[in-house]
């Protein structure tokens, strides 16, 4: 028995999408200040461990190729630099709190911060695996996927050694902080970190008072419960903004198709600021690139834009911190647009990436062994190295 | 701000709908393309006055077809697989109105031997007949697909049917001879590619109501719910 049942003439009605966007719009609001809370008591607690413990865990970290392992593997296991970042701005903040300079707070940090964005391509890349049972489909996926991840380590090899031979983006984030006057600013009592600090108040209440939790494990519980309201409030706000966003997302991105360039950026920055994870704007383009609706030369400024679009993550977090969390923002940002001044503007260097992308999947093709080489290198195998050999 | 989130909330204009409605847009003018084509062929419209739109319209059905096929792939990224079943319908009708504009001017390189079929004849008067039956169909498929009505598609169908075994009764009486043609081979032709704009117009029509995996092979089975 054929039944109409089976294809649902919903779909072709405009408007029926569930949720109302307004309650959407407010759950994005409650979670986001949900997201600061835990910034907060991450930030807080680490802040009232003390010195020593401190100094413990910049140790592990000193090493920049271990920082830089840490970033790619922690944001790897999470699938979001938004997470790592906002965790690395806490962190960056504590840090501060034992005396510091601020450039010395923040200098361990910033191999993490280029770590991470190494790490968060491995979810597109991931997406492209899809189109694995058809090789020219494939080939045109995987090329895409992989340009944003050689455009990434093509820039942390450019930058790291800079950084650590002149401190170019921990003195260029601190001046920024300072010119800008934003770490006194963040000082002041804003309602928005009034509000915050009510909301970590209360969490801290129920943790010690309620829960009678106490000591060393009032520590591991308060960063448990900071680490988790951030990993959850962003999965939470990166799903309902894109549920918010996607008819606009849709209608941008069926003008973007044949544009590249500038626009592009901007559209791909947008799009990754309003769900808070680049990793969503990239992903969307695989299957894109796997159609041939999209060339590679056309995506890739999308992706620097998600590239872009990414650190406003760390500067929201910044907003529960202080300056050094700031200044990490900041370093995430300048990191990113310095690479694309490097790598961007000229079209023979811009075509570095997606050259070597698109020959590693020219490569892949042949061999599906070069798929499990550069993934299992890139995101797991180099990054333990590194920690085991410099951490 | 009012403005700016009355533009993130889904309408008519965005994704889906934009894709139905232009879809509407190639049904009709997949229908334009068979009348004016039919018309040269049966009406006596001179052939090089309506060439021109013909292709012209034909031209921008083929347009809409990959146009509507890019923001499928658009849509399909970015909103996941929510709406994957109406996508791949869309996918797949979008084919056959395509297909209609193609036998639209399979019809018209009939017209060189449209004087060879004389407009005095049963022949004429049953083509001229079905041709309006066709252009009156095509218009009901349009609206059938826009109100997404079960009811109107299942009448249709049935229609379009008989329609069908009307051109290939047709073609079999020619091919058997059973009456005198002045042009038989443009005849069988003629019937032929209105039988195809019809089987075109119905895949669309059975859309509406059959499982995604049964559209286009509706005939090939006997179908106890059409009756």
């Amino acid at each position: 028995m054929q039944s109409a049942t089976h294809l649902s003439t919903k779909p072709f009605k405009a408007g029926n999408r569930g949720t109302n966007p307004w309650l959407r719009a407010l759950l994005v609001m409650a979670l986001l200040y949900l997201f600061l809370v835990g910034i907060t008591a991450l930030s807080s607690t680490l802040k009232s461990m003390g010195a020593s413990e401190a100094e413990g865990m910049i140790q592990a970290i000193r090493n920049p190729f271990a920082a830089l392992s840490v970033g790619i593997l922690a944001t790897v296991l999470v699938q979001s630099s938004s997470v790592t970042t906002s965790l690395i701005v806490a962190a960056a903040f504590q840090t501060a709190q034992t005396g510091v300079d601020l450039e010395d707070a923040i200098e361990p940090f910033i191999p993490m911060v280029m770590g991470a964005n190494i790490g968060t391509t491995v979810t597109c890349t991931l997406a492209a695996l899809g189109h694995v049972t058809r090789d020219v489909e494939f080939e045109r996926a995987f090329g895409g996927a992989t340009m944003h991840d050689f455009f990434n380590l093509i820039t942390v090899a450019i930058l790291l050694p800079v950084e650590l031979a002149t401190g170019f983006l921990r003195s260029s984030a601190v001046w920024l902080v300072q010119t800008l006057q934003l770490g006194d600013g963040m000082k002041f009592d804003s309602p928005v970190k009034n509000a915050v600090k009510e909301g970590y108040k209360a969490i801290e209440f129920l943790v010690k008072d309620v829960l009678g939790i106490s000591g060393t494990f009032l520590h591991g519980t308060m960063i448990a419960v900071g680490i988790g309201l951030i990993f959850l409030c962003l999965v939470f706000i990166t799903k309902n903004m894109r549920s918010l966003m996607a008819t606009r997302f849709e209608r941008i991105m069926n003008r973007t198709l044949q544009k590249s360039g500038v626009v592009g950026m901007l559209i791909g920055m947008l799009i990754t600021a309003a769900v808070q994870s680049s990793s969503i704007t990239t992903s969307i383009l695989i299957p894109m690139f796997g159609a041939g609706l999209l060339s590679h030369a056309n995506g890739l400024p999308i992706m620097l834009g998600a590239n872009m679009g990414t650190t406003i993550t760390a500067l929201l977090a910044a907003v529960a911190t202080g300056p050094a969390g700031l200044a990490i923002a900041f370093v995430h940002l300048i990191f990113n647009l310095t690479g694309i001044l490097i790598l961007y503007p000229i079209e023979r260097v811009r075509m570095i990436p997606i050259r070597l992308s698109e020959g590693l999947a020219r490569a892949t093709v042949a061999s599906k062994w070069w798929l499990l080489l550069f993934m299992g290198g890139t995101f797991v195998g180099i990054p333990l190295l590194g920690i085991i050999l410099f951490g | 701000m009012f403005s700016w989130f009355k533009s993130i909330t889904p309408s008519a204009s965005d994704g889906l709908g934009k894709m139905t409605s232009e879809f509407g847009h190639m049904l009709d003018a997949g229908r334009h393309c068979f009348d004016v084509a039919a018309n040269a062929l049966l009406g006596g419209t001179d052939p090089e006055v309506i060439r021109k739109d013909l292709f012209s319209t034909d031209q921008s059905i083929n347009e809409a077809e990959q146009n509507i096929r890019r923001h499928l792939v658009v849509h399909v990224s970015v909103h996941g697989a929510a709406s994957l079943p109406a996508c791949l319908v869309l996918m797949t009708v979008v084919k056959d109105a395509e297909r209609i504009g193609d036998y639209a001017k399979n019809v018209f390189d009939l017209t060189p031997r449209a004087s060879a079929i004389s407009t005095a004849s049963a022949a004429h008067s049953d083509l001229v007949e079905l041709k309006d039956e066709v252009s009156a169909a095509l218009a009901k498929t349009r609206k059938a697909f826009d109100s997404q009505s079960e009811d109107e598609a299942r009448a249709l169908v049935r229609q379009m049917n008989a329609m069908e075994d009307r051109c290939d009764q047709r073609i079999e009486e020619i091919l058997a001879g059973e009456a005198e043609h002045s042009a038989p081979a443009t005849l069988v032709l003629a019937y032929r590619y209105f039988k195809r704009v019809v089987s075109h117009a119905m895949n669309i029509t059975t859309s509406i109501f059959m499982p995604l995996d049964k559209i286009d092979y509706f005939d090939e089975k006997p179908r106890p719910d059409i009756t």
